[in-house]
């Protein structure tokens, strides 16, 4: 037996405007299905064509319902399908304005079963009341209901038909997370008992997360990424996807809302080979030249030259020891890391714990006694050949001391255009100007003045800066970045931090940050790895690791983090009168 | 206000049904607030109307002292009392006093021209006068909506091409333009219509029938001319206001339930799309009486209000004229009282 819909390279053309290129998919009966993705992706277009409401010429490829096309179908052929095969619950539950609610509910019934008014009337209502809608809300008209009552009175109107595929557009925009959260049970409820396949088409990720078991990524009227819910929006691969859950606002989520660079592409001029190469942070000359088709990788489907985001970086069982002999201390026994493409991953320990060695070893500046350090599949070479080079330069470090790291002989000007200078890239107006534009991508001045001061005359947090955009200026794939901020006050702090998650997100790099700061580390990260002893005692996501730690060395430092709260909420100091504030500056002091 | 075919199909449950315990003591306050504006509005045209001629240069009386008019007095005596007998020689307070209390029993004053009270003349002119604008908007109405509906509806189609060139065509010719062609060759040319009147003169003890379709024969060319003079302008926001539904969310909600067609024309757009219409037809109603009338009466010598005013102009009979204006711009702000009611009758959204 034929699935219920089966959608085969459907394409969608509005005059110039390509809404949909290429779209399959297929969805069983009792089946769901999310459709996910930014404003302007085609998800509502799509939705539209799976009501035939787009037809030919505009629309090409196939779409079936039941086995039945749908486009080309004749008017009669598609008025006997809808609401009773296929119910489609337009985006904002828009009603008639000038007829009441209940009217609208019981309409198909009337115009599909031919019932009279008083039977609909009655249906609707008993409708209303599984959807928990106050009956009332039926006589009256569309205007004098809530956002989440006319949702529901929605919903009442899409299921009067029991029909066999229900498509619900933005079903939660514009509702309070309450609501929306009612909306969402309601609707799950109603697929278990009624049975209907269920495509929800959503900006709201943890809305599709919760409704349907399949998820579809849309971007730029293409499927990015197809397979199981848990993987696609729990794991994401796809480098659109992964930045798309990046971006979403959720409770567990510590690191700052991170945007995806750039801006969605223009209909009217999707680029060529992949669309999202322009947002990519991997994108190579495959990317814009060729496109990727959707194939199985990592347990889903893919559109992605690379089956998804590339591994920058990867550290296999490090070990690493410093002396000789019977003083010889052994600092990293046998430490694995990666980092894919644009993510940020923190490492953190205690002192001692071999953060600096690791940190010195994955930018490829110390050799590994064992253990191996991969860059994009291929390992980092030790040697400073010439060829060997280039591909170091993918690798940038940032040092803790930025008074040590820079030579106080040099200006501003000659710190920054240095590592040009030593690649020997362009002529030298070419690397001062690149030395201007890189410092003022840290938010530093390009005055002559400013160009031409020596590391003594500034801030620790310039200085900082001028390091940053002297490993920026090559375009490094990976920055690892050792206690960037330690020396740093809080306000300076501040500043370069934002500054690093900017210039991560802007330019695409994948990130390391070494710290010994849990409260640091986390609102920059995605991933934290935590280092005791030289070994990683503990792994996983920002939010987990510095939430509910698993290692006691997780959990010490989580402890130790700084919280700003009144000393009066701390029991061991609490005194009725003015005393417990003295002892506290006391003891501070 | 219901004349477009199936556009006001009863829904399936009454629209008052349930509103009303929410809506009912907010309605009638609403239409409390209405009737109290509208008075007002009536008690500003009154003085309006009492004090606009008297702000004129010019009075009846100069009239009767110009020798080329027919209504020429030599006598000075006879012109003083004249001017006593009307009470122009008293205070402007006590005749404006005077007129609010003659108004309030229905005098209002004597034809300088006819010497017959005014209230009797308007009595014999009023009811042609609102045969013809009823006649003729009752027809702009269902022409203009109905084509209205027809165009939008199928946007950019062969028979909204017509019907756009067609109206669009029609409104540029002055009323009485189309007034003086329409004679000329359905009256003169071809005989099928009588040329002037609103009954066969001296006809009498002819059956109830007869008399109907005689008074129909007369009014069927001047109702015509003012239903095309009128019905352009209600095509054109139909039609506009039916463009704007085509794009409408409820209507494509209204299509994936698969609706017919039908259904979908009327009930979702067409109902739609009647809220602006009302408000203009309202608003025609005004040009209508104030200044289709008087063209279109006084080519066909229909002996309405607008005839009455042409003439009352010519001999200056101020009496008349006053009296002619107030009905003329009451009749307007029924018009558009009537309009506001209608409304808040088919848009539930203005109701709370």
């Amino acid at each position: 037996m034929s699935a219920l819909l089966e959608v085969d390279d459907l394409a969608v053309r509005f005059g110039d405007v390509d809404a949909l290129r290429g779209v399959s998919l297929r969805l069983d009966r009792g089946q769901s299905l999310a459709i996910v993705g930014e404003t302007g992706s085609g998800k509502s277009t799509l939705a539209h064509c799976l009501t035939g409401l787009v037809q030919p010429p505009r629309a090409t490829g196939s779409v079936r319902i039941d086995g039945q096309e749908l486009l080309g179908a004749d008017p009669e052929t598609l008025r006997g399908l809808r609401w009773r095969t296929v119910a489609l619950a337009l985006q904002g539950a828009p009603f008639n304005p000038v007829a009441t609610v209940g009217e609208q509910v019981s309409e198909p019934l009337r115009a599909h079963l031919g019932m009279g008014a008083a039977q609909a009337r009655e249906r609707a209502g008993q409708l209303a009341a599984e959807l928990l809608l106050d009956t009332a809300a039926l006589a009256r008209y569309p205007h004098q209901l809530s956002g989440g009552e006319r949702r529901r009175a929605a919903l009442a109107a899409v299921v009067a038909l029991d029909p066999a595929l229900v498509i619900l557009d933005e079903p939660t925009a514009g509702l309070d997370p309450a609501t929306s959260r009612d909306l969402i049970d309601r609707v799950r409820s109603l697929a278990a008992t009624r049975g209907f396949a269920l495509v929800v088409i959503s900006h709201d990720l943890p809305a599709a997360a919760r409704l349907a078991s399949r998820s579809a990524v849309l971007y730029a009227g293409e499927l990015m990424e197809t397979g199981a819910t848990d993987r696609v929006i729990g794991e994401p691969t796809h480098p659109y996807s992964w930045a798309l859950v990046n971006a979403y606002p959720v409770m567990t989520t510590t690191k700052d809302l991170r945007p995806i660079r750039g801006s969605p592409p223009d209909p009217r001029d999707v680029p060529a080979g992949c669309p999202f190469h322009p947002r990519c942070p991997q994108a190579e000359a495959v990317c814009w030249e060729e496109h990727p088709p959707l194939e199985a990788s990592r347990g889903r489907l893919v559109a992605c030259h690379f089956g998804g985001l590339k591994t920058m970086l990867t550290a296999t069982d490090l070990h690493r020891g410093f002396g000789s002999g019977r003083a010889r201390t052994r600092v990293l026994h046998g430490v694995s890391l990666t980092v894919r493409a644009g993510e940020a991953v923190g490492v953190i320990g205690p002192s001692g714990s071999g953060k600096t060695t690791l940190a010195r070893i994955l930018a490829g500046h110390l050799q590994p006694d064992a253990g191996a350090v991969e860059l994009e599949g291929a390992p980092l070479p030790g040697s400073w050949k010439r060829a060997a080079r280039a591909l170091r330069r993918r690798v940038q470090l940032v040092l803790q001391d930025p008074w040590d790291a820079l030579s106080p002989r040099l200006t501003v000007a000659q710190l920054v255009r240095e590592p040009l200078d030593v690649a020997a890239a362009g002529d030298a107006e070419e690397r001062d100007s690149a030395a201007r534009t890189e410092l003022a991508g840290v938010g530093l001045p390009t005055s002559p003045g400013f160009l031409a001061a020596r590391t003594h005359e500034l801030s620790g947090g310039q200085l900082q800066r001028v390091a940053l955009a002297r490993a920026l200026i090559v375009r490094p794939r990976v920055l690892v970045a050792d206690e960037p901020t330690s020396m740093l006050d809080a306000s300076e702090q501040a500043r370069l931090l934002v500054l690093l998650r900017e210039r991560h997100v802007e330019l695409g790099l994948a990130l390391v940050l070494v710290s010994h700061d849990l409260a640091v580390v986390r609102k920059v990260t995605d991933r934290i790895v935590v280092l005791e002893a030289g070994r990683v005692v503990e792994e996983g996501p920002s939010h987990l690791v510095s939430s509910a730690p698993r290692s006691v060395t997780a959990r010490r430092m989580l402890d130790a983090s700084p919280i700003l709260a009144p000393i009066e909420a701390n029991p061991g100091l609490d005194t009725p009168d003015d005393g417990g504030l003295e002892m506290a500056a006391t003891e501070g002091g | 206000m219901t004349p477009v075919g199936g556009v006001v199909d009863e829904p399936a449950t009454s629209p008052e049904q349930g509103a009303r315990d929410p809506d009912r003591p907010a309605r009638s306050r609403l239409g409390g607030a209405r009737l109290a504006a509208y008075l007002l509005t009536v008690y500003v045209l009154v003085t309006i109307n009492f004090f606009l001629p008297r702000a004129l240069p010019g009075d009846p009386i100069d009239a009767l002292l110009d020798p080329s008019q027919p209504a020429y007095l030599q006598n000075e005596r006879l012109r003083a009392e004249i001017t006593a007998y009307y009470g122009l020689d008293r205070p402007i307070g006590v005749q404006y006093v005077d007129y609010l209390a003659d108004l309030a029993r229905g005098d209002l004053g004597t034809s300088i021209r006819y010497n017959v009270p005014v209230a009797d003349l308007l009595a014999e002119r009023l009811p042609w006068t609102l045969l013809l604008v009823g006649a003729g908007l009752t027809a702009a109405v269902i022409v203009g909506l109905s084509a209205g509906v027809h165009s939008g509806w199928r946007r950019g189609g062969r028979d909204d091409r017509r019907l756009l060139a067609l109206f669009l065509g029609v409104s540029n010719f002055p009323a009485f333009f189309l007034a003086s062609i329409a004679l000329f060759v359905f009256a003169v040319q071809l005989g099928w219509v009588p040329l002037a009147g609103a009954r066969t003169p001296f006809a009498s003890g002819q059956s109830w029938f007869t008399q109907v379709a005689d008074v129909a024969h007369h009014l069927a060319l001047p109702a015509a001319v003012m239903a095309v003079s009128v019905a352009a302008d209600y095509f054109l926001v139909m039609r506009a206001g039916m463009v704007g539904e085509l794009g409408a969310d409820h209507l494509l909600g209204g299509r994936v339930k698969g609706l017919r067609e039908r259904r979908l024309k009327y009930r979702y757009a067409a109902r739609n799309a009647l809220l602006p219409a009302v408000s203009l037809v309202a608003a025609r109603v005004g040009t209508a009486v104030s200044g289709l009338t008087i063209f279109i009466e006084t080519v066909f010598a229909y002996p309405g209000i607008g005839r009455l005013v042409f003439d009352a102009v010519s001999f200056r009979d101020y009496p008349v004229l006053q009296a002619c204006f107030l009905v003329l711009a009451l009749l307007t702000v029924t018009a558009n009282l009537g309009a506001d009611l209608a409304y808040t009758r088919l848009d539930p959204r203005v109701r709370a």
